[in-house]
This record gives structure tokens, C-alpha cells and sequence, in this order.
């Protein structure tokens, strides 16, 4: 499904990628893991292209997209929610949502009002009803908790019926009913939908409970890969987070 | 719902206003319609976008100059300029959008104002095509000449620029506007062009304001630089600051406050610039939300 071949990215003197490969199987829930500055965020960067590696290629069902824009990235079938939960927050989730599907479905020409279209309104209602908005549908975006923004910037990401759903980060900055809510959501409609997922994530707890394969980043080098239970027993793995701070 | 009853009386009173009132109030409520129509365009950019452009002048000036232009060189029928005035305008947005829109906030603005200022030192010293200083007088404007005609064709226009932002303001294309404003990554991440969709902004900004530079060189029977001066870009923003950016008629209302109020001091004091700073004062201290916040209705606009 995605495949990460060999991406080499330094910022200035700072290598914060050094020739990292790694394979994301169809219909898997792909966990990237490693403490903080291990070079998490600039792969998924490089993935959704907002830099650009300096070596290496990504490829999405075999076609390589490092270097294009992520607009055209999006479009090819990948969904993408942020560590810290963007939404339009002068419109209402309804809007945010629908302004989403029309985007990704048909574009955005044309002088019907955009909620007026029924048939973007109906799946964008569809889309909040799965992530449990229904309530806040018509509400300002700008009004709505973490949590519920959180949702939101997920119900977008899958406005394109996405193959692959890139997660950055998705339970930072919740309380711990709501990582356990978020959990059991995301296992849920997820695997539902038969997506694909590659997320990020400092939780242990909800990383061992969600991923079907773990690939575990150091200093910008893969330092493991592998299913939950061998990269739990893994020394290395062990040392570099009892070493290098929170999981 | 009483609005609408409201709404119609208005209308039915600008209609009807030309045929009581003297010749020079039908003036002044005309060179109100301008400046609102003028003012609208430019909140298009300013709010929809979250960009603040100093350059609008340029695109007013541009309609103005290409609608007298071809009227005094080439004998066009003076109405038979608009089209080509407000493609003309449409054309200059496109090249000077195309650099600016990539760059945001303050540098936006000093870009817009440097390419204005540019357009208009060619205008002012260009003496062998558009006067230079002198600016072209004395135009044929045909049926215009007459104030009743031209307040009723400033109207028109106005209300035809009104409604097309109207559509755009609640088509996709206005929502995915201020998507790019609201959030620029999140407007990337669901298959937006940022950059794309700012530059259709700011063309169809640069348009309308073509049509009230077209209806400002009928208004004064000439064109001058002063139509590409900065302080005429000002003119919009003190406008749009007046009336409330985020209301759709905000900017008009402030428009035509801006001008009549400016007739009405004018006439008594030669004080009008310090009134005007205490007005500004007033409302950014007590009505952020500008004349149209009286209107109440829609509070948050997208």
C-alpha cells in the first residue's frame, strides 16, 4: 500500500532521517513509534508531502508521490488528520465536512450553495454521524472541545474515502477517558471501513492495543520492526526508550 | 423575517431617490455606489482570504483608465468600455496576484502596494498615452452625462457585484476561500490549491473593482492617477474597517457612510480628516464588528 524507500532528510548540519525504509501492508494498522526528535513527524512530513526527502522515494500503491504537493497527494487516496486538530473554524463541522467531500469528490466549481448540495450534505452527515458528531453538527467548529475536534479533523480525513489514513498523533492532548474512547473508535471504524493505517503515537498502551505492526524510530534510523509482541521483548528497543525518555 | 419587508423599502427608495432628491445628493449617493461597489471588491480579498491588500487602487485605475482610453482615443461608445474595463482589470490582478498571493500578511501588503505605486508612476508620467498628470478629461460618456442615469447604472452595477459575492460567499468555492484562510494545511489536506484558489480570489476582487473605476471615470468625466494613488486603496479599507468586513454589505454601508458623512462635515468644517479619525476611533473601541454589527443577523460569518 505505502512504501517508504530509503528516505534520507537533514536540516541543515541535522540528520533528521537517515535512510529510513518501511513497508505498510494493506488493510494493517501500521504503528510509528520513538521518543520524541526520532524523526516521526518529518516521515509523515515526507509522506504527505510537505518536504521533500533530500534521498529516498515514497510510493503509493507502487506509484512514487515524494515530491508532489499534498493536494495531489490526498487526492490519490490518503486521508490525513494532524497531531494538533486542524478544522475551518469560522464554519460549522457540517461546512468543514461537506466543503471536504465536495473538494475530494468533485471539486469545488460551480454557484449552487455549498449546502444546498444534498448529496454532499447527506454523506457529510453520514461522515459525522460515524464519528460521533451528530450533536455538534451546526454548532461553530471554533466552539467545540479537543475532543470533538479531534473527530472532526478525522471525519475530513476520510471525506475522500481515503485507502490509507495517515494519524499523526491521534490521542495527544486528550484526558484519559478520551484516549480510551479514541481507541476504541478508531479500532472500530477503521477496521469497518477496511482501511489502511499508519499512525503516530507516544501512548504505549493504545500503540500495543491498536497496531498490527510496529516500526520503532531512533535518532532518525529505523531501530526495529515487527509485530507488537517481538518489538516489546526487543533490547534494543527497551534500552533506547528507558534511555531516551517517554514511550 | 421583518428584514425582508425592510429590505424592500430601501430598495424601493434608492429607486425612487434620483427623482426627488437635487442633482448634486443623486451625485454624492452615486459616488457612494463607487466607492461601496469599489469597497466590496476589495473585502472579498480582505475577508474571505484574510489578506489585506494595498493595492486595489490599481485594478480601480486600470477599469478607469481602459473604459477612458478607449472612449477618448479610440471613440468607443462610452458603455460599450465596461467589458473590456473590467477584463482589463481582471488582467492586471492576474499578473500582480500571481507574485503576491504566495507571500502572506505584512508582506503581502508592501507587495500589493509596491506594484501599485509602480502602475501608478507609469500612468503619472506616461504623458504621450494616458496624460501623465494630467489625466484624460473630458470624456464622452453619452447618457451618463445625465446623474439620474449614472446613479441608476452605479446601482446596478453595485447590485450586481453584491450579488455575484452573494453566490461565491455560499457556493464551494467562497467556503474553500476561507478554508485557505482559516487553516492553510487543513485546506491542502483535503485536495485544496491554496495558491489557486487565492489567485481566483484576487482576479475576481480585481474585476469588480475594475466596474467601479469604469463608473468613477464616467462619474468625473476623466481619469487621473489619483484613481491608482494609495490612499484610494485606503479608501476600501477605511470602508470595509467602517461598515464590518464581516457582513457582505459591511463595506458598502461603510462606503456610503464614508461618503455622505464626508459631504455632509465637508460642507460645515475643514476638519473632515479629524472627524473621520474619530469615528474609526469610536467604532474600533465600541462597534468591532463595524456598522453592519447593527445589523445583527448572521454573527460569526464564515
Amino acid at each position: 500500500m505505502l512504501e517508504v524507500r530509503e528516505v534520507t532528510k537533514s536540516f541543515g548540519g541535522f540528520r533528521a532521517l537517515s535512510s529510513v525504509s518501511l513497508q505498510v501492508e494493506p488493510g494493517r494498522f501500521h504503528a510509528l513509534v520513538g521518543p520524541n526528535g526520532a524523526g516521526k513527524t518529518t516521515l509523515f512530513n515526507v509522506v504527505v508531502g510537505r518536504l521533500k526527502p533530500d534521498r529516498g522515494t515514497v510510493y503509493f500503491r507502487g506509484q512514487p508521490i515524494s515530491g508532489l504537493p499534498t493536494p495531489r497527494i490526498v487526492r490519490l487516496g490518503i486521508g490525513i488528520a494532524f497531531q494538533r486538530a486542524q478544522a475551518f473554524l469560522s464554519m460549522t463541522p457540517l461546512e468543514n465536512v461537506a466543503l471536504a467531500v465536495l473538494s475530494l469528490r468533485r471539486g469545488t466549481g460551480g454557484f449552487r450553495a455549498l449546502l444546498s448540495d444534498r448529496v454532499a450534505v447527506e454523506r457529510a452527515r453520514a461522515l459525522l454521524s460515524w464519528v460521533g458528531l451528530t450533536g455538534a453538527a451546526d454548532r461553530p467548529a471554533g466552539e467545540l472541545p479537543l475532543g470533538d475536534l479531534k473527530r472532526l479533523d478525522i471525519a475530513m480525513a476520510l471525506a475522500g474515502d481515503p485507502a490509507l489514513l495517515l494519524l499523526d498523533e491521534p490521542l495527544a492532548g486528550l484526558s484519559r477517558a478520551e484516549r480510551r474512547q479514541m481507541v476504541t473508535f478508531i479500532e472500530k471504524l477503521l477496521r469497518r471501513l477496511g482501511l489502511t493505517l499508519l499512525f503516530t503515537e507516544h501512548d504505549t498502551d493504545a500503540v500495543l492495543r491498536l497496531a498490527d505492526r510496529i516500526t520503532v524510530l531512533h535518532q532518525g534510523e529505523v531501530l526495529a520492526e515487527g509485530e507488537p509482541e517481538e518489538v516489546k521483548r526487543d533490547a534494543r528497543v527497551v534500552e533506547a526508550f528507558l534511555g531516551g525518555g517517554d514511550a | 423575517m421583518r428584514a425582508i419587508p425592510l429590505a424592500l423599502l430601501i430598495l424601493l427608495a434608492l429607486l425612487l431617490a434620483p427623482l426627488g432628491l437635487s442633482r448634486y445628493a443623486t451625485e454624492i449617493l452615486t459616488q457612494g455606489f463607487i466607492l461601496a461597489l469599489f469597497a466590496s471588491a476589495f473585502n472579498l480579498v480582505f475577508h474571505a482570504l484574510g489578506l489585506l491588500s494595498f493595492g486595489h487602487a490599481a485594478f480601480f485605475g486600470a477599469g478607469a483608465y481602459t473604459a477612458a482610453l478607449l472612449a477618448a482615443r479610440a471613440g468607443w461608445p462610452y458603455l460599450a468600455t465596461l467589458p473590456l474595463a473590467v477584463l482589463a482589470s481582471a488582467t492586471l490582478a492576474l499578473v500582480l496576484g500571481f507574485f503576491s498571493v504566495r507571500t502572506s500578511r505584512i508582506y503581502f501588503t508592501m507587495l500589493t502596494l509596491a506594484f501599485a505605486q509602480l502602475v501608478w508612476a507609469v500612468v503619472h508620467k506616461w504623458y504621450g498615452f494616458t496624460g501623465g498628470d494630467n489625466g484624460i478629461t473630458g470624456l464622452e460618456v453619452g447618457v451618463l452625462a445625465d446623474p439620474r442615469w449614472l446613479y441608476y447604472l452605479a446601482l446596478s452595477l453595485l447590485g450586481v457585484g453584491l450579488g455575484l459575492l452573494w453566490l461565491v460567499e455560499r457556493a464551494p468555492l467562497g467556503y474553500a476561500l476561507r478554508a485557505t484562510r482559516d487553516n492553510e494545511a487543513r485546506a491542502e489536506a483535503i485536495g485544496l490549491s491554496p495558491f489557486w484558489l487565492r489567485l481566483t480570489g484576487f482576479v475576481l476582487s480585481g474585476a469588480i473593482a475594475g466596474a467601479a473605476g469604469f463608473l468613477q471615470a464616467a462619474w468625473q468625466r476623466s481619469a487621473f492617477p489619483d484613481f491608482l494613488y494609495w490612499t484610494k486603496s485606503a479608501e476600501a479599507i477605511i470602508a470595509a474597517i467602517l461598515g464590518g468586513s464581516g457582513h457582505l454589505l459591511g463595506p458598502g454601508l461603510g462606503a456610503l457612510a464614508f461618503i455622505e458623512l464626508g459631504a455632509f462635515v465637508q460642507a460645515r468644517t475643514e476638519y473632515w480628516p479629524m472627524v473621520l479619525g474619530l469615528v474609526l476611533l469610536f467604532l474600533v473601541l465600541f462597534l468591532p464588528r463595524g456598522l453592519a454589527g447593527l445589523l445583527g443577523g448572521r454573527g460569526a460569518r464564515g
